[in-house]
Protein backbone atom coordinates (compact mmCIF):
# COMPACT_ATOMS: atom_id res chain seq x y z
CA UNK A 1 0.00 0.00 0.00
CA UNK A 2 2.21 3.02 -1.56
CA UNK A 3 1.25 6.74 -0.11
CA UNK A 4 1.91 9.55 -3.63
CA UNK A 5 3.47 12.28 -1.46
CA UNK A 6 2.21 15.13 -3.59
CA UNK A 7 4.76 18.13 -2.81
CA UNK A 8 7.93 15.29 -3.38
CA UNK A 9 6.01 13.75 -5.81
CA UNK A 10 7.38 10.15 -4.97
CA UNK A 11 5.15 7.13 -3.64
CA UNK A 12 6.63 5.74 -0.33
CA UNK A 13 5.26 2.82 1.87
CA UNK A 14 4.09 4.70 4.92
CA UNK A 15 4.62 1.76 7.34
CA UNK A 16 8.25 1.64 6.65
CA UNK A 17 8.51 5.38 7.05
CA UNK A 18 6.67 4.74 10.34
CA UNK A 19 8.76 2.11 11.49
CA UNK A 20 12.09 3.34 10.25
CA UNK A 21 11.56 6.53 12.41
CA UNK A 22 10.02 4.78 15.42
CA UNK A 23 13.21 2.74 15.70
CA UNK A 24 15.93 6.00 14.78
CA UNK A 25 13.47 7.26 17.68
CA UNK A 26 14.43 4.45 19.74
CA UNK A 27 17.77 5.14 19.46
CA UNK A 28 17.78 9.01 20.01
CA UNK A 29 15.88 8.02 22.91
CA UNK A 30 18.48 5.54 23.98
CA UNK A 31 21.69 7.60 22.95
CA UNK A 32 20.58 11.46 23.49
CA UNK A 33 21.38 12.13 19.50
CA UNK A 34 19.20 13.81 17.41
CA UNK A 35 18.53 10.83 14.90
CA UNK A 36 18.46 12.99 11.76
CA UNK A 37 21.69 12.03 10.35
CA UNK A 38 20.12 8.51 10.48
CA UNK A 39 16.60 9.31 9.41
CA UNK A 40 17.56 11.35 6.38
CA UNK A 41 19.62 8.74 4.80
CA UNK A 42 17.02 5.85 5.32
CA UNK A 43 14.67 8.72 3.50
CA UNK A 44 17.46 8.83 0.51
CA UNK A 45 17.32 5.20 0.49
CA UNK A 46 13.43 4.47 0.62
CA UNK A 47 13.38 6.97 -2.55
CA UNK A 48 12.93 10.63 -1.53
CA UNK A 49 14.80 13.08 -3.51
CA UNK A 50 17.78 14.17 -0.83
CA UNK A 51 16.70 17.98 -1.18
CA UNK A 52 13.36 16.82 0.33
CA UNK A 53 14.41 14.15 2.93
CA UNK A 54 16.61 17.48 4.26
CA UNK A 55 13.44 20.38 4.48
CA UNK A 56 11.48 17.09 6.04
CA UNK A 57 13.64 15.61 8.24
CA UNK A 58 14.13 19.42 9.81
CA UNK A 59 10.30 20.06 10.58
CA UNK A 60 10.33 16.46 12.17
CA UNK A 61 13.52 17.40 14.36
CA UNK A 62 11.38 20.41 15.20
CA UNK A 63 8.72 18.35 16.89
CA UNK A 64 11.00 16.07 18.79
CA UNK A 65 13.52 19.08 20.08
CA UNK A 66 10.22 20.91 21.03
CA UNK A 67 8.86 17.56 22.95
CA UNK A 68 11.96 16.96 24.38
CA UNK A 69 12.71 21.14 25.23
CA UNK A 70 9.21 21.12 27.10
CA UNK A 71 10.05 18.19 29.13
CA UNK A 72 13.73 19.57 30.75
CA UNK A 73 11.64 22.95 31.57
CA UNK A 74 9.07 21.69 33.26
CA UNK A 75 12.14 20.05 35.13
CA UNK A 76 13.85 23.37 34.79
CA UNK A 77 17.12 22.31 33.11
CA UNK A 78 17.55 24.91 30.93
CA UNK A 79 20.02 27.63 30.75
CA UNK A 80 18.44 30.23 28.57
CA UNK A 81 20.70 32.59 28.47
CA UNK A 82 23.21 30.68 26.82
CA UNK A 83 21.05 29.26 24.51
CA UNK A 84 19.76 32.23 23.15
CA UNK A 85 23.79 33.14 22.76
CA UNK A 86 24.23 30.06 20.32
CA UNK A 87 20.94 30.66 18.72
CA UNK A 88 22.10 33.90 17.06
CA UNK A 89 25.03 32.59 16.04
CA UNK A 90 22.98 29.59 14.92
CA UNK A 91 20.30 32.04 12.72
CA UNK A 92 23.82 33.77 10.84
CA UNK A 93 24.78 29.77 10.35
CA UNK A 94 21.65 28.79 8.99
CA UNK A 95 21.11 31.64 6.70
CA UNK A 96 24.64 31.02 4.88
CA UNK A 97 23.92 27.13 4.65
CA UNK A 98 20.53 28.41 2.82
CA UNK A 99 22.95 30.19 0.70
CA UNK A 100 25.23 27.40 -0.12
CA UNK A 101 22.51 24.89 -0.15
CA UNK A 102 20.24 27.47 -2.89
CA UNK A 103 24.11 27.79 -4.75
CA UNK A 104 23.91 23.99 -5.28
CA UNK A 105 20.62 23.18 -6.59
CA UNK A 106 21.18 25.71 -8.96
CA UNK A 107 23.80 24.26 -10.22
CA UNK A 108 22.04 21.04 -9.93
CA UNK A 109 24.66 19.39 -7.63
CA UNK A 110 22.97 19.39 -4.32
CA UNK A 111 22.17 15.29 -4.09
CA UNK A 112 25.75 15.02 -4.68
CA UNK A 113 26.66 17.15 -2.15
CA UNK A 114 24.12 15.97 0.50
CA UNK A 115 25.12 12.57 -0.13
CA UNK A 116 29.07 13.42 0.55
CA UNK A 117 28.44 15.72 3.77
CA UNK A 118 26.31 12.88 4.72
CA UNK A 119 29.06 9.70 3.80
CA UNK A 120 32.12 12.00 5.88
CA UNK A 121 29.58 12.97 8.89
CA UNK A 122 29.04 9.70 9.47
CA UNK A 123 32.15 8.31 8.97
CA UNK A 124 33.34 10.84 11.54
CA UNK A 125 30.96 10.25 14.57
CA UNK A 126 31.17 6.43 13.45
CA UNK A 127 35.11 6.51 13.92
CA UNK A 128 34.93 8.37 16.91
CA UNK A 129 32.01 6.76 18.62
CA UNK A 130 33.64 3.71 17.99
CA UNK A 131 36.89 4.55 19.11
CA UNK A 132 35.51 6.10 22.50
CA UNK A 133 32.92 2.94 23.32
CA UNK A 134 35.78 0.13 23.01
CA UNK A 135 38.09 2.56 25.20
CA UNK A 136 35.01 2.72 27.32
CA UNK A 137 34.84 -1.51 27.46
CA UNK A 138 38.63 -2.02 27.36
CA UNK A 139 39.04 0.53 30.74
CA UNK A 140 35.99 -1.42 32.73
CA UNK A 141 37.66 -4.57 31.73
CA UNK A 142 40.49 -3.08 33.27
CA UNK A 143 38.83 -1.29 36.07
CA UNK A 144 41.16 1.57 34.97
CA UNK A 145 40.50 4.98 36.52
CA UNK A 146 41.52 8.21 34.25
CA UNK A 147 41.92 11.37 36.46
CA UNK A 148 40.74 14.42 33.82
CA UNK A 149 42.31 17.78 34.40
CA UNK A 150 39.23 20.42 35.76
CA UNK A 151 40.68 22.95 33.43
CA UNK A 152 41.86 23.16 29.78
CA UNK A 153 41.98 26.14 28.20
CA UNK A 154 41.88 26.30 24.34
CA UNK A 155 42.30 29.67 22.10
CA UNK A 156 38.54 29.90 22.63
CA UNK A 157 38.73 31.16 26.49
CA UNK A 158 40.83 33.81 25.71
CA UNK A 159 38.16 35.80 23.29
CA UNK A 160 36.83 39.20 24.26
CA UNK A 161 33.27 40.03 25.66
CA UNK A 162 33.18 38.63 28.69
CA UNK A 163 29.42 37.78 30.20
CA UNK A 164 28.52 36.37 33.28
CA UNK A 165 26.06 33.10 32.75
CA UNK A 166 23.97 32.65 36.49
CA UNK A 167 22.29 29.25 35.59
CA UNK A 168 25.64 27.80 34.54
CA UNK A 169 27.62 29.47 37.30
CA UNK A 170 30.12 30.83 33.90
CA UNK A 171 32.07 34.16 33.29
CA UNK A 172 32.47 33.51 29.37
CA UNK A 173 33.35 35.25 26.39
CA UNK A 174 29.75 35.93 24.33
CA UNK A 175 31.48 34.28 21.07
CA UNK A 176 32.43 31.10 22.52
CA UNK A 177 28.38 30.08 21.96
CA UNK A 178 28.46 32.04 18.88
CA UNK A 179 30.93 30.35 16.82
CA UNK A 180 29.76 27.07 18.15
CA UNK A 181 25.86 28.42 16.65
CA UNK A 182 27.45 29.69 13.33
CA UNK A 183 28.53 25.43 12.84
CA UNK A 184 25.47 24.10 13.96
CA UNK A 185 23.26 26.34 11.92
CA UNK A 186 25.17 26.07 8.85
CA UNK A 187 25.63 22.03 9.01
CA UNK A 188 21.57 21.68 9.68
CA UNK A 189 20.42 23.98 6.59
CA UNK A 190 22.79 21.85 4.74
CA UNK A 191 22.18 18.25 6.03
CA UNK A 192 18.88 18.34 7.72
CA UNK A 193 19.92 17.34 11.09
CA UNK A 194 19.80 19.05 14.93
CA UNK A 195 23.38 19.63 15.25
CA UNK A 196 23.06 17.67 18.74
CA UNK A 197 26.28 15.82 18.33
CA UNK A 198 28.28 18.78 17.83
CA UNK A 199 26.17 20.86 20.44
CA UNK A 200 26.49 18.44 23.05
CA UNK A 201 30.40 17.87 23.26
CA UNK A 202 31.16 21.28 22.53
CA UNK A 203 28.76 22.40 25.66
CA UNK A 204 30.72 20.01 27.84
CA UNK A 205 33.82 19.95 26.67
CA UNK A 206 34.68 24.02 25.19
CA UNK A 207 32.04 25.97 27.33
CA UNK A 208 31.95 23.87 30.31
CA UNK A 209 28.50 23.74 30.95
CA UNK A 210 26.85 21.69 33.67
CA UNK A 211 26.31 18.30 32.09
CA UNK A 212 22.61 18.73 33.94
CA UNK A 213 21.71 21.42 31.56
CA UNK A 214 23.40 20.15 28.41
CA UNK A 215 20.48 18.45 27.32
CA UNK A 216 17.93 20.74 27.34
CA UNK A 217 19.79 24.13 26.21
CA UNK A 218 20.86 21.63 22.85
CA UNK A 219 17.02 20.39 22.35
CA UNK A 220 16.11 24.36 23.09
CA UNK A 221 18.81 25.52 19.98
CA UNK A 222 17.95 23.11 17.76
CA UNK A 223 13.99 24.62 18.08
CA UNK A 224 15.46 27.95 17.11
CA UNK A 225 17.44 26.63 14.71
CA UNK A 226 15.02 24.13 12.74
CA UNK A 227 12.38 26.56 12.72
CA UNK A 228 14.56 28.49 10.61
CA UNK A 229 15.41 25.59 8.75
CA UNK A 230 12.37 24.30 8.06
CA UNK A 231 11.01 27.68 6.90
CA UNK A 232 13.45 29.09 4.35
CA UNK A 233 13.22 25.32 3.10
CA UNK A 234 9.55 25.59 2.42
CA UNK A 235 9.96 29.24 1.53
CA UNK A 236 12.31 28.91 -1.17
CA UNK A 237 12.27 25.68 -2.31
CA UNK A 238 8.26 24.29 -1.39
CA UNK A 239 9.95 20.99 -0.21
CA UNK A 240 8.21 20.05 2.94
CA UNK A 241 5.32 17.81 2.47
CA UNK A 242 3.15 17.29 5.40
CA UNK A 243 2.10 14.53 4.46
CA UNK A 244 5.92 12.69 4.94
CA UNK A 245 6.25 14.78 8.15
CA UNK A 246 2.73 13.26 9.62
CA UNK A 247 4.02 9.94 8.92
CA UNK A 248 8.15 11.25 10.50
CA UNK A 249 6.82 12.66 13.06
CA UNK A 250 3.81 10.07 15.00
CA UNK A 251 6.70 7.39 14.56
CA UNK A 252 9.66 9.24 15.89
CA UNK A 253 7.55 10.62 19.07
CA UNK A 254 6.64 7.37 20.28
CA UNK A 255 10.24 6.22 19.81
CA UNK A 256 11.51 8.88 21.70
CA UNK A 257 9.57 8.12 24.67
CA UNK A 258 10.02 4.26 24.46
CA UNK A 259 14.03 4.95 24.03
CA UNK A 260 14.35 7.50 26.62
CA UNK A 261 12.28 4.75 28.85
CA UNK A 262 14.81 2.06 27.63
CA UNK A 263 17.41 4.15 28.47
CA UNK A 264 16.47 4.71 32.55
CA UNK A 265 16.59 0.61 32.93
CA UNK A 266 19.81 -0.26 30.35
CA UNK A 267 23.08 0.22 30.69
CA UNK A 268 23.95 1.45 27.18
CA UNK A 269 27.53 2.05 26.68
CA UNK A 270 27.98 -1.30 25.37
CA UNK A 271 25.41 -0.32 22.96
CA UNK A 272 27.29 2.33 21.74
CA UNK A 273 29.83 0.19 19.39
CA UNK A 274 26.95 -1.12 18.01
CA UNK A 275 25.78 2.43 16.91
CA UNK A 276 29.11 3.33 16.11
CA UNK A 277 29.06 0.12 13.77
CA UNK A 278 25.22 0.95 12.26
CA UNK A 279 26.32 4.68 11.42
CA UNK A 280 29.47 3.19 9.46
CA UNK A 281 27.90 0.77 7.31
CA UNK A 282 25.23 3.19 6.57
CA UNK A 283 27.72 5.27 5.76
CA UNK A 284 29.65 2.78 3.74
CA UNK A 285 25.72 2.61 2.04
CA UNK A 286 25.63 5.95 0.87
CA UNK A 287 29.33 5.90 -0.20
CA UNK A 288 28.35 2.80 -2.96
CA UNK A 289 25.15 4.31 -4.24
CA UNK A 290 27.07 7.45 -4.89
CA UNK A 291 30.38 5.95 -6.05
CA UNK A 292 29.93 2.81 -7.62
CA UNK A 293 26.23 2.25 -8.61
CA UNK A 294 24.80 3.86 -12.13
CA UNK A 295 22.14 6.04 -11.81
CA UNK A 296 18.82 5.26 -13.26
CA UNK A 297 17.32 7.93 -15.22
CA UNK A 298 14.33 9.19 -12.47
CA UNK A 299 10.97 8.30 -13.38
CA UNK A 300 8.77 11.35 -14.02
CA UNK A 301 5.56 10.42 -11.83
CA UNK A 302 2.93 12.07 -13.52
CA UNK A 303 -0.46 11.72 -11.26
CA UNK A 304 -3.17 13.96 -12.04
CA UNK A 305 -4.61 16.49 -9.60
CA UNK A 306 -7.82 14.62 -10.29
CA UNK A 307 -6.61 11.46 -9.04
CA UNK A 308 -5.47 13.20 -5.62
CA UNK A 309 -7.29 12.63 -2.50
CA UNK A 310 -8.75 15.65 -0.53
CA UNK A 311 -5.59 15.55 1.93
CA UNK A 312 -3.19 15.78 -0.84
CA UNK A 313 -5.02 18.15 -2.97
CA UNK A 314 -4.92 20.51 0.25
CA UNK A 315 -1.63 20.16 0.35
CA UNK A 316 -0.36 20.88 -2.95
CA UNK A 317 -2.79 23.77 -3.48
CA UNK A 318 -2.24 25.43 0.11
CA UNK A 319 1.72 25.00 -0.85
CA UNK A 320 1.63 26.94 -3.89
CA UNK A 321 -0.60 29.62 -3.03
CA UNK A 322 0.32 30.42 -0.18
CA UNK A 323 3.76 29.31 0.53
CA UNK A 324 4.64 31.95 3.63
CA UNK A 325 1.57 30.59 5.38
CA UNK A 326 1.85 26.27 4.76
CA UNK A 327 6.09 27.18 5.83
CA UNK A 328 3.79 28.67 9.10
CA UNK A 329 1.69 25.93 9.40
CA UNK A 330 4.20 23.38 9.41
CA UNK A 331 6.20 24.77 12.08
CA UNK A 332 3.38 25.65 14.19
CA UNK A 333 2.04 21.52 13.23
CA UNK A 334 5.12 20.53 14.52
CA UNK A 335 5.53 22.44 18.04
CA UNK A 336 2.18 21.51 18.74
CA UNK A 337 2.80 17.96 17.98
CA UNK A 338 5.92 18.23 20.27
CA UNK A 339 4.26 20.19 23.04
CA UNK A 340 1.31 17.89 23.11
CA UNK A 341 3.45 14.39 23.40
CA UNK A 342 5.35 16.26 26.34
CA UNK A 343 2.28 16.73 27.91
CA UNK A 344 0.56 13.57 27.71
CA UNK A 345 4.17 11.82 28.80
CA UNK A 346 4.23 14.75 32.07
CA UNK A 347 0.35 13.36 32.85
CA UNK A 348 1.33 9.81 32.27
CA UNK A 349 4.34 9.93 34.64
CA UNK A 350 2.24 12.08 37.27
CA UNK A 351 -0.25 9.34 36.74
CA UNK A 352 2.02 6.70 37.71
CA UNK A 353 3.25 7.91 40.65
CA UNK A 354 -0.31 8.76 42.51
CA UNK A 355 -0.97 5.14 41.54
CA UNK A 356 2.49 4.26 43.32
CA UNK A 357 1.88 6.35 46.36
CA UNK A 358 -1.55 5.16 46.62
CA UNK A 359 -0.26 1.41 46.27
CA UNK A 360 2.56 2.14 49.33
CA UNK B 1 53.91 -26.34 35.27
CA UNK B 2 50.52 -24.42 36.27
CA UNK B 3 52.73 -21.46 36.53
CA UNK B 4 53.46 -21.69 32.63
CA UNK B 5 49.66 -22.42 31.91
CA UNK B 6 49.04 -19.26 33.19
CA UNK B 7 51.68 -17.45 30.97
CA UNK B 8 49.97 -19.26 28.40
CA UNK B 9 46.56 -18.28 28.60
CA UNK B 10 47.58 -14.88 29.32
CA UNK B 11 49.53 -14.56 26.49
CA UNK B 12 46.60 -16.21 24.00
CA UNK B 13 44.11 -13.54 25.50
CA UNK B 14 46.61 -10.33 24.83
CA UNK B 15 47.25 -12.31 21.45
CA UNK B 16 43.40 -12.05 21.12
CA UNK B 17 42.91 -8.45 22.32
CA UNK B 18 45.81 -7.49 19.64
CA UNK B 19 44.22 -9.16 16.99
CA UNK B 20 40.85 -7.14 17.52
CA UNK B 21 42.37 -4.45 18.03
CA UNK B 22 44.65 -4.74 14.55
CA UNK B 23 40.69 -5.77 12.55
CA UNK B 24 38.96 -2.84 13.86
CA UNK B 25 41.99 -0.58 12.97
CA UNK B 26 42.32 -2.19 9.55
CA UNK B 27 38.31 -2.18 8.87
CA UNK B 28 38.57 1.37 9.79
CA UNK B 29 41.34 2.10 7.09
CA UNK B 30 39.64 0.04 4.73
CA UNK B 31 36.48 2.36 5.14
CA UNK B 32 38.10 5.48 5.30
CA UNK B 33 40.54 4.32 2.05
CA UNK B 34 37.07 3.35 -0.25
CA UNK B 35 35.59 6.87 0.54
CA UNK B 36 38.53 8.79 0.16
CA UNK B 37 39.23 7.12 -3.05
CA UNK B 38 35.99 7.01 -4.28
CA UNK B 39 35.62 11.23 -3.92
CA UNK B 40 38.91 12.00 -5.86
CA UNK B 41 37.64 9.50 -8.63
CA UNK B 42 34.11 11.18 -8.50
CA UNK B 43 35.52 14.69 -8.67
CA UNK B 44 38.57 13.66 -10.71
Amino acid sequence: MDVFLPIAQVFVNPIEILLLSAIVGVLSGLFGVGGGFLMTPFLIFLGVPPAYAVANEANNILATSVSGSTTHYLKNTLDYKMGLMIVIGGVVGTALGIYIFTYFKGIGKIDTVISLAYMYILAIIGTLMLVESLGEIDKKKRNLIVKKKLHVHYWIHGLPLRMRFPKSKLYESVFTPIIIGLIVGFIAAIMGIGGAFILVPAMIYIIKMPTKLVPGTSLFVTIFVSVIVTFLHSFNFGSIDLMLVVMLVTGSIIGVQVGQKLGEKIDSSGLKALLAILLLIVGIAIAYETFFTDKPEQKIIQVLTSDLNFFSLFILEFSEDMPFFYGLFSIMFAIILGIGAALIRRIFSNFKKKMLLKKS
Amino acid sequence: MSFSNVKIVKNLSNFKVAFIKTGIFVGLAAYWGVILVGTFITFG
